[in-house]
Protein backbone atom coordinates (compact mmCIF):
# COMPACT_ATOMS: atom_id res chain seq x y z
CA UNK A 1 0.00 0.00 0.00
CA UNK A 2 0.96 3.62 -0.52
CA UNK A 3 2.41 4.72 2.48
CA UNK A 4 3.04 8.03 2.10
CA UNK A 5 -0.13 10.47 1.11
CA UNK A 6 0.10 13.94 -0.28
CA UNK A 7 -2.65 15.49 1.36
CA UNK A 8 -3.42 19.24 -0.88
CA UNK A 9 -4.25 20.76 2.33
CA UNK A 10 -1.40 18.91 4.97
CA UNK A 11 1.28 18.12 2.41
CA UNK A 12 2.80 14.62 2.26
CA UNK A 13 2.00 12.58 5.24
CA UNK A 14 2.07 9.40 6.27
CA UNK A 15 -0.61 6.65 5.57
CA UNK A 16 -1.09 5.98 9.61
CA UNK A 17 -2.90 9.54 9.80
CA UNK A 18 -5.68 8.38 6.78
CA UNK A 19 -8.61 6.27 7.32
CA UNK A 20 -10.01 4.54 4.28
CA UNK A 21 -13.25 4.08 3.26
CA UNK A 22 -13.07 2.36 0.15
CA UNK A 23 -13.78 2.42 -3.38
CA UNK A 24 -15.15 5.76 -5.48
CA UNK A 25 -18.67 4.38 -6.48
CA UNK A 26 -21.49 5.67 -7.97
CA UNK A 27 -24.58 5.51 -5.88
CA UNK A 28 -27.67 3.83 -7.36
CA UNK A 29 -31.04 5.79 -7.79
CA UNK A 30 -33.28 4.87 -4.81
CA UNK A 31 -35.64 2.59 -7.04
CA UNK A 32 -32.52 1.24 -8.86
CA UNK A 33 -33.70 -2.66 -7.84
CA UNK A 34 -32.11 -4.99 -5.48
CA UNK A 35 -29.16 -6.04 -8.34
CA UNK A 36 -27.75 -2.30 -8.55
CA UNK A 37 -28.19 -1.81 -4.30
CA UNK A 38 -26.45 -5.38 -3.44
CA UNK A 39 -23.69 -4.23 -6.25
CA UNK A 40 -23.11 -1.03 -4.81
CA UNK A 41 -23.08 -2.10 -0.44
CA UNK A 42 -21.51 -5.65 -1.13
CA UNK A 43 -19.74 -6.38 -4.11
CA UNK A 44 -15.87 -5.04 -5.01
CA UNK A 45 -13.35 -5.41 -7.54
CA UNK A 46 -9.40 -6.28 -6.55
CA UNK A 47 -7.83 -4.17 -9.19
CA UNK A 48 -4.17 -4.80 -10.11
CA UNK A 49 -3.28 -0.80 -11.14
CA UNK A 50 -5.26 2.21 -11.21
CA UNK A 51 -7.57 2.26 -8.19
CA UNK A 52 -9.56 5.45 -7.18
CA UNK A 53 -10.73 5.56 -3.19
CA UNK A 54 -12.26 7.41 -0.47
CA UNK A 55 -9.28 8.68 2.03
CA UNK A 56 -10.59 10.16 5.19
CA UNK A 57 -7.27 12.65 6.95
CA UNK A 58 -8.45 11.71 10.56
CA UNK A 59 -5.48 12.88 12.22
CA UNK A 60 -4.90 15.72 9.84
CA UNK A 61 -7.17 18.19 7.93
CA UNK A 62 -10.56 15.71 9.16
CA UNK A 63 -10.99 16.62 5.44
CA UNK A 64 -12.50 13.58 2.76
CA UNK A 65 -10.21 13.26 -0.35
CA UNK A 66 -10.19 11.20 -3.42
CA UNK A 67 -6.79 9.60 -3.75
CA UNK A 68 -6.05 7.97 -7.00
CA UNK A 69 -3.31 5.26 -6.67
CA UNK A 70 -1.72 2.00 -7.66
CA UNK A 71 -2.19 -1.45 -5.97
CA UNK A 72 1.02 -2.80 -7.80
CA UNK A 73 2.95 -0.11 -7.87
CA UNK A 74 1.91 1.81 -4.71
CA UNK A 75 2.79 5.23 -6.52
CA UNK A 76 0.11 8.02 -5.84
CA UNK A 77 -1.14 9.88 -9.04
CA UNK A 78 -3.14 12.07 -7.86
CA UNK A 79 -4.69 13.09 -4.54
CA UNK A 80 -7.58 15.85 -4.07
CA UNK A 81 -10.35 17.39 -1.84
CA UNK A 82 -13.49 15.53 -2.53
CA UNK A 83 -15.94 18.29 -1.79
CA UNK A 84 -13.44 21.08 -3.86
CA UNK A 85 -13.53 18.60 -6.51
CA UNK A 86 -17.09 18.37 -6.96
CA UNK A 87 -16.86 21.56 -6.58
CA UNK A 88 -14.91 22.37 -9.55
CA UNK A 89 -16.66 19.67 -11.53
CA UNK A 90 -14.14 17.48 -11.64
CA UNK A 91 -15.55 14.04 -11.81
CA UNK A 92 -12.51 12.37 -8.99
CA UNK B 1 -28.21 17.29 45.06
CA UNK B 2 -24.30 15.95 44.37
CA UNK B 3 -22.73 15.13 48.30
CA UNK B 4 -19.48 16.06 46.70
CA UNK B 5 -17.98 19.22 44.70
CA UNK B 6 -16.61 19.32 42.08
CA UNK B 7 -12.48 20.08 41.99
CA UNK B 8 -11.16 21.41 38.99
CA UNK B 9 -7.89 20.25 39.21
CA UNK B 10 -4.94 21.00 36.28
CA UNK B 11 -4.66 17.83 33.49
CA UNK B 12 -0.77 18.60 33.98
CA UNK B 13 -0.68 19.48 37.53
CA UNK B 14 1.69 17.51 39.04
CA UNK B 15 3.82 16.49 35.84
CA UNK B 16 7.50 17.13 36.03
CA UNK B 17 9.50 17.28 32.62
CA UNK B 18 13.05 17.83 31.15
CA UNK B 19 14.51 21.25 31.66
CA UNK B 20 17.28 21.49 29.97
CA UNK B 21 19.12 23.36 26.92
CA UNK B 22 18.49 20.92 24.76
CA UNK B 23 14.62 20.23 25.39
CA UNK B 24 12.55 21.84 28.18
CA UNK B 25 8.72 20.89 28.35
CA UNK B 26 6.36 22.85 30.08
CA UNK B 27 2.48 22.86 30.49
CA UNK B 28 0.99 25.74 29.23
CA UNK B 29 -1.59 28.02 31.92
CA UNK B 30 -5.13 26.39 30.91
CA UNK B 31 -6.34 29.72 29.65
CA UNK B 32 -8.64 29.68 26.89
CA UNK B 33 -9.00 27.35 23.70
CA UNK B 34 -11.79 28.19 20.93
CA UNK B 35 -12.29 26.44 17.78
CA UNK B 36 -13.62 28.35 14.90
CA UNK B 37 -15.52 26.31 12.38
CA UNK B 38 -15.84 28.23 9.26
CA UNK B 39 -18.97 28.46 7.43
CA UNK B 40 -17.37 27.18 4.10
CA UNK B 41 -14.41 24.95 4.41
CA UNK B 42 -13.35 26.75 0.62
CA UNK B 43 -14.96 30.20 2.18
CA UNK B 44 -12.34 33.65 0.92
CA UNK B 45 -10.17 34.02 3.28
CA UNK B 46 -10.82 35.18 6.81
CA UNK B 47 -7.32 35.91 8.14
CA UNK B 48 -8.85 39.55 8.83
CA UNK B 49 -12.03 38.46 10.64
CA UNK B 50 -10.31 36.49 12.99
CA UNK B 51 -7.62 39.02 13.81
CA UNK B 52 -10.07 41.35 14.74
CA UNK B 53 -12.12 38.75 16.41
CA UNK B 54 -9.26 37.59 18.59
CA UNK B 55 -8.22 41.37 19.25
CA UNK B 56 -5.11 42.52 20.77
CA UNK B 57 -5.92 40.54 24.62
CA UNK B 58 -2.64 38.17 23.92
CA UNK B 59 -4.13 35.55 22.20
CA UNK B 60 -2.77 33.70 18.74
CA UNK B 61 -4.83 32.09 16.09
CA UNK B 62 -3.68 28.98 14.94
CA UNK B 63 -4.72 27.32 11.69
CA UNK B 64 -6.47 24.03 12.09
CA UNK B 65 -6.92 22.66 8.19
CA UNK B 66 -9.49 24.32 6.01
CA UNK B 67 -11.97 26.17 7.06
CA UNK B 68 -10.71 25.64 10.90
CA UNK B 69 -8.72 27.60 13.14
CA UNK B 70 -7.78 27.85 17.40
CA UNK B 71 -7.74 30.86 19.14
CA UNK B 72 -5.53 30.59 21.93
CA UNK B 73 -4.53 32.65 25.22
CA UNK B 74 -3.33 32.04 28.46
CA UNK B 75 -5.69 33.71 30.17
CA UNK B 76 -9.37 32.59 31.00
CA UNK B 77 -12.23 33.49 28.62
CA UNK B 78 -14.90 34.86 30.88
CA UNK B 79 -18.72 34.25 29.52
CA UNK B 80 -19.33 38.15 27.97
CA UNK B 81 -15.65 37.77 26.61
CA UNK B 82 -16.78 34.42 24.76
CA UNK B 83 -19.94 36.13 23.82
CA UNK B 84 -17.96 38.82 22.09
CA UNK B 85 -15.67 36.84 20.37
CA UNK B 86 -18.60 34.52 18.94
CA UNK B 87 -20.35 37.87 17.68
CA UNK B 88 -17.45 38.73 16.15
CA UNK B 89 -16.82 36.01 14.04
CA UNK B 90 -20.66 35.96 12.75
CA UNK B 91 -21.46 35.88 9.93
CA UNK B 92 -18.25 34.00 9.01
CA UNK B 93 -17.57 31.75 11.68
CA UNK B 94 -18.51 29.66 14.51
CA UNK B 95 -17.12 29.54 17.99
CA UNK B 96 -16.53 27.03 20.09
CA UNK B 97 -15.47 26.88 23.72
CA UNK B 98 -12.90 24.05 24.00
CA UNK B 99 -11.21 25.73 26.76
CA UNK B 100 -11.97 22.69 29.17
CA UNK B 101 -11.19 19.92 26.36
CA UNK B 102 -7.61 20.97 25.56
CA UNK B 103 -4.03 21.12 27.01
CA UNK B 104 -1.22 23.08 26.19
CA UNK B 105 2.39 21.97 26.01
CA UNK B 106 5.06 24.22 25.33
CA UNK B 107 8.37 22.23 23.91
CA UNK B 108 11.41 24.12 23.14
CA UNK B 109 14.92 23.90 23.42
CA UNK B 110 17.42 23.54 20.56
CA UNK B 111 16.90 19.49 20.30
CA UNK B 112 13.49 19.95 20.02
CA UNK B 113 13.22 19.10 16.41
CA UNK B 114 15.06 16.09 16.65
CA UNK B 115 12.61 15.26 19.75
CA UNK B 116 9.68 15.64 17.97
CA UNK B 117 10.71 14.02 14.42
CA UNK B 118 10.41 10.63 16.79
CA UNK B 119 6.47 10.72 16.84
CA UNK B 120 5.09 13.10 13.71
CA UNK B 121 6.39 12.61 10.17
CA UNK B 122 5.68 16.86 9.75
CA UNK B 123 8.86 18.04 7.76
CA UNK B 124 9.55 20.72 11.02
CA UNK B 125 13.12 22.34 9.12
CA UNK B 126 12.22 26.14 9.63
CA UNK B 127 12.48 26.70 6.01
CA UNK B 128 9.30 24.17 5.87
CA UNK B 129 7.48 25.11 9.14
CA UNK B 130 8.11 28.41 9.50
CA UNK B 131 7.33 30.10 13.21
CA UNK B 132 3.00 30.67 13.34
CA UNK B 133 2.90 27.52 10.70
CA UNK B 134 0.55 24.91 12.40
CA UNK B 135 -0.11 21.51 11.84
CA UNK B 136 -2.40 18.67 12.94
CA UNK B 137 -0.75 15.59 12.96
CA UNK B 138 -0.09 12.52 14.83
CA UNK B 139 2.09 12.04 17.45
CA UNK B 140 3.16 8.58 18.24
CA UNK B 141 -0.53 7.30 18.47
CA UNK B 142 -1.91 10.61 19.60
CA UNK B 143 -3.88 13.12 17.35
CA UNK B 144 -2.55 16.48 18.29
CA UNK B 145 -1.98 20.40 16.85
CA UNK B 146 1.55 21.58 16.53
CA UNK B 147 2.58 24.31 16.22
CA UNK B 148 6.33 26.85 16.24
CA UNK B 149 5.58 29.93 18.24
CA UNK B 150 9.06 31.10 18.10
CA UNK B 151 11.96 29.29 15.92
CA UNK B 152 13.46 26.85 18.55
CA UNK B 153 9.92 26.84 20.72
CA UNK B 154 6.45 24.68 19.54
CA UNK B 155 2.65 24.50 21.15
CA UNK B 156 1.43 21.14 21.25
CA UNK B 157 -2.29 21.09 22.17
CA UNK B 158 -3.72 17.95 22.56
CA UNK B 159 -6.97 16.60 24.35
CA UNK B 160 -7.16 16.53 27.54
CA UNK B 161 -8.00 13.19 28.42
CA UNK B 162 -4.57 12.28 26.32
CA UNK B 163 -2.43 14.83 27.98
CA UNK B 164 -0.78 12.94 30.91
CA UNK B 165 -0.04 9.58 28.31
CA UNK B 166 1.30 12.20 25.55
CA UNK B 167 3.32 14.11 28.95
CA UNK B 168 4.90 10.81 29.51
CA UNK B 169 5.56 10.30 25.75
CA UNK B 170 7.47 13.14 25.28
CA UNK B 171 9.39 12.92 28.64
CA UNK B 172 10.76 9.59 27.12
CA UNK B 173 11.43 10.92 23.81
CA UNK B 174 13.19 14.05 25.63
CA UNK B 175 15.46 11.91 27.88
CA UNK B 176 18.77 11.34 25.59
CA UNK B 177 18.51 14.98 24.97
CA UNK B 178 18.33 15.88 28.80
Amino acid sequence: MASLISCPHCGVRPKEEFAIKGAVLSRPAPDAGHQAWTEYVYLRDNPRGIHREYWHHTSGCRRWLVVTRDTASHEVELCLDAAAAKLAGVRP
Amino acid sequence: MSDFRIALRPALGSATGPASRGVSLTAMPEGHVVQVLGRRPHAPDLSGVLEKAAGPAHRAVHAAGPGQWFIVGDAPLSRDEFAALSAALQPHATAVDQSHGRIRIRVEGTMVERMLAKGTAVDLDPGAFPVGTSAMTLLGHVSVHLTRIEIAVFEIMVLRGFAESLWEDLVRMSAEFA
